[in-house]
């Protein structure tokens, strides 16, 4: 048993040094952060970012391996931690501040990187040559927002998610 | 003025200065040294350009305009430049990078990068069906289903926070090697490609200040 142990250990951890480097890489070639930091003039504090990075990275992982142990909205309604009524008020609104700040930074994080990732592809710039794009690029990059909002509010709407893939 | 013949300064220009003051000196925009002294030091005070009120806080400043300036001043100079060809001069407040609002800044960039990340990782464990291969791999070794929360998983968490330490080269505000980590150099590319495309966008427009 205990080979076996040792086995899945060493196993586990060579899935994560690997994944670690594949996701990293990504994300690094895309230069995402590089730029938050460049538009926001803190490029001295990029240790921070780097730090939170790594934090957001092992946090999520977290979540999402153990994801039925941890349980934490839950935990605290099952402990009542300040009186029955008052722990159900009290969580429904810090969980939802919880949630709106999820929902809210996670989405900026995907909307630029999925920008990122077609501008590192060239898309913008081989298309705007093609048709002779001179002016209004300012417009088209509006449509791509919008047409980003209504698509997801569409897929979540419609519960899009439902059919197709499994 | 000096009465030597030929006199040679070397000029190094930086490719990207910031100013807090609404004047630009030679002096500001790179390093330079000259055997005169005396030429030096009044070379260096050579006023390049002013930025006025409700102007563009963004100039670039081509390398020929401040030859041109220096030449004119002391025409038996000659200048050697050995750094870049076109400056970019930005103006800056002094308020700019520091208070609360630079701490506002970092604080949003970092919940970014926090929720950012977390629900990537989150993205691919689930696209990938993470918790599928783990339970199918340990029935695989152990010969009996797990309840998919064991060393597997574990070690792979431990294994996932080595990678980025490894990866990111540094452990809580400290480096591991001496080495720039990799958004750091990033960052220096990226900076470096902001400045060129701006020179190029200013040469293009016309909006350089150069000889005429």
């Amino acid at each position: 048993m205990l080979i076996k142990q040792i086995f899945m250990a060493v196993l586990g951890i060579s899935f994560g040094f690997v994944v670690s480097g594949g996701v990293f890489t990504v994300l690094l070639s895309v230069g995402l952060i590089p730029r938050f930091a460049g538009k926001m003039h803190i490029a001295d504090k990029i240790f921070v970012l780097e730090e939170m990075v790594v934090l957001g990275t092992l946090a999520g992982d977290f979540l999402s391996i153990f994801s039925d142990r941890l349980n934490i909205g839950k935990w605290v309604l099952a402990h009542n931690l300040s009186g029955s009524a008052g722990t159900i008020t009290a969580w429904s609104i810090i969980s939802n501040v919880i949630l709106i700040m999820y929902g809210a930074f996670s989405g900026i994080f995907v909307g630029a990187l999925a920008l990122a990732i077609a501008e590192m592809l060239n898309t913008i710039p081989i298309f705007s040559r093609r048709i002779g794009f001179r002016h209004g690029l300012g417009i088209a990059i509006l449509s791509v927002a919008l047409g980003k909002l209504i698509g997801s509010l569409i897929y979540f709407s419609q519960q899009v998610f439902l059919c197709g893939g499994v | 003025m000096s009465t030597n013949n030929n006199i040679t300064l070397y000029f190094k220009a930086e490719q990207n200065v910031e100013l807090q003051s609404e004047d630009v000196y030679i002096k500001d925009i790179g390093k330079m040294i000259c055997a005169d002294a005396n030429i030096l030091a009044k070379v260096k005070t050579i006023k390049l350009y002013h930025f006025k009120k409700g102007e563009r806080k963004r100039q670039v400043i081509s390398m020929l305009k401040v030859i041109d300036e220096i030449e004119k001043a002391f025409p038996n100079v000659t200048v050697e430049n050995l750094g870049e060809i076109d400056v970019l001069v930005e103006q800056i407040n002094v308020d700019k990078h520091k208070g609360p609002v630079q701490a506002v800044k970092i604080a949003f960039v970092s919940l970014i990068s926090f929720f950012g990340t977390a629900f990537t990782i989150m993205a691919f464990h689930n696209d990938i069906g993470i918790n599928e291969v783990f339970s199918k791999l340990y029935e695989m070794v152990t010969g009996q289903a797990g309840d998919g929360y064991g060393i597997l998983e574990i070690a792979y968490s431990i294994g996932l926070a080595v990678g980025i330490t490894v990866f990111f080269n540094h452990i809580g505000g400290r480096r591991i090697t001496k080495d720039p980590t990799p958004i750091e150099v990033e960052m220096r590319v990226y900076e470096s490609d902001v400045n060129k495309a701006l020179i190029e966008t200013a040469d293009r427009e016309g909006k350089m200040i150069d000889v005429d």
